[in-house]
């Protein structure tokens, strides 16, 4: 299929990592910002460093265009360009205000979850559920909101060890409200999640990230191509029989969030070794995601190339 | 049929390891990677496993660290658990 992503860009494309493409002094600045006068002093600030990003460093406006190019047919540049800036000014802003959840408090956002009642319905099954989220909306900015479903939370969490991105509650200097799980760690982390989740509790993954050496992926159909995802949640609540709650937010304004459920999908277990058994589960979460995409096609922020 | 060879058929079977017969399971080689070439999603199953036919429970991340090195080193878990 054609992209707009031209070869020669491709090859000058570095891997995903999710380490900060500013540096630590950069990051200060907002923060610096975000304590003298909110979001209204920061957000300004932002349009021009993403100008800057988007205008004097291909590599960085490139991975925008994974997604972009995809989602969007242009064939003008400039409506490109306006593309990446638009896409990267929302996920500043989205990094700006969990900054501000964690300097100012979480009352700096509103956070609207209408379908929590049936997230406690399906907590009290006490066979645990398994949150999957993905890099959509604001998926980190949401997670204050974790601690209303009082029950231990534990995510799959990677992070590049040169990252200078705080989380909210490294900025409150706020004890950590969950258990990381490294992928990196023993066996994937398989086990833990096994572990919390045969204790009734949470577990948070990302269900459009392959994580290090994962093999455990499948190819489904997204945005008409075939892109990569992850199926290990899908078997581990197969064998658990934990609930997979599509778990998904946006930015429904300046200060507010909105958390939606999508979808509950169930996975029967005994399914086997074969990954093909879990695409049609897998496929479900990508319809999802699709859907997300049209209602809110400038919050999507993989910007990682899932198609190759 | 000692504890070792159960684990063993039961690993082939359960986990529908095909091309594989359970005399084929060396006692010592690693459960995971490059010996017997188990993965991670695998040991999910084999929690399940052990549990189902043994009535074990690996209850965190370090008993699974020390019972899944080995065919050798699941029977020891196993037995030290039954006579508990």
């Amino acid at each position: 299929m054609k992209t707009d992503c031209p070869k020669r860009a491709a090859a000058w494309i570095k891997p995903w990592t999710s380490q900060s493409i500013g540096s630590k002094f950069q990051h200060r600045i907002f923060y610096a910002l975000i304590r003298m006068g909110g979001i209204r002093l920061a957000y300004p600030l932002l349009y021009p460093v993403v100008f800057y990003y988007m205008a004097c460093r291909p590599s960085v406006r490139e991975r925008t265009r994974h997604y972009l190019s995809r989602r969007f047919i242009r064939k003008n540049a400039l409506q490109r360009f306006a593309d990446s800036c638009r896409i990267s000014v929302a996920l500043g802003k989205v990094l700006i205000d969990r900054a501000s959840v964690g300097i100012c408090g979480p009352d700096a956002i509103v956070l609207a979850f209408p379908d929590k009642a049936r997230l406690f319905s399906l907590l009290a099954e006490e066979r645990g559920v398994i949150l999957m989220n993905a890099h959509v909306g604001g998926w980190q900015v949401i997670l204050p909101g974790l601690g209303q479903l009082r029950r231990p939370v534990n995510m799959l969490l990677e992070r590049h060890v040169r990252d200078v991105d705080l989380h909210y509650f490294e900025h409150g200097r706020l004890p950590m409200p969950f258990r990381t799980i490294d992928p990196r760690g023993f066996l994937g982390g398989t086990l833990e999640m096994m572990e919390a989740l045969n204790r009734g509790e949470i577990v948070c993954v990302m269900g459009d990230r392959v994580f290090g050496s994962d093999k455990n992926v499948l190819g489904v159909d997204f945005l008409g191509q075939r892109a990569f995802f992850p199926f290990s949640a899908f078997k581990i609540a197969s064998t658990s029989g934990a609930p997979v709650v599509v778990f998904f937010s946006h930015k429904a304004g300046p200060t507010r969030y909105v958390i939606e459920i999508p979808e509950v999908i169930r996975v029967p277990g005994g399914l086997g070794r074969s990954p093909e058994a879990f695409y049609p589960y897998v496929r479900r979460f990508v319809m999802a995601l699709e859907a997300y995409t049209r209602m809110h096609p400038y919050q999507f922020f993989n910007f990682y190339d899932m198609w190759s | 049929m000692d504890l070792k060879t159960r684990i063993k058929s039961l690993i082939v079977e359960e986990l529908r390891l095909e091309d594989l017969r359970p005399e084929e399971i060396p006692d010592d080689i690693p459960l995971f990677g490059d010996g017997l070439g188990l993965d991670s999603l695998d040991a999910v199953e084999l929690v399940v496993l052990v549990q189902k036919h043994f009535g074990v429970k690996i209850k965190d991340m370090d008993e699974g660290r020390l019972a899944f090195q080995s065919i050798n080193a699941l029977e020891a878990f196993i037995s030290e658990r039954l006579k508990e």
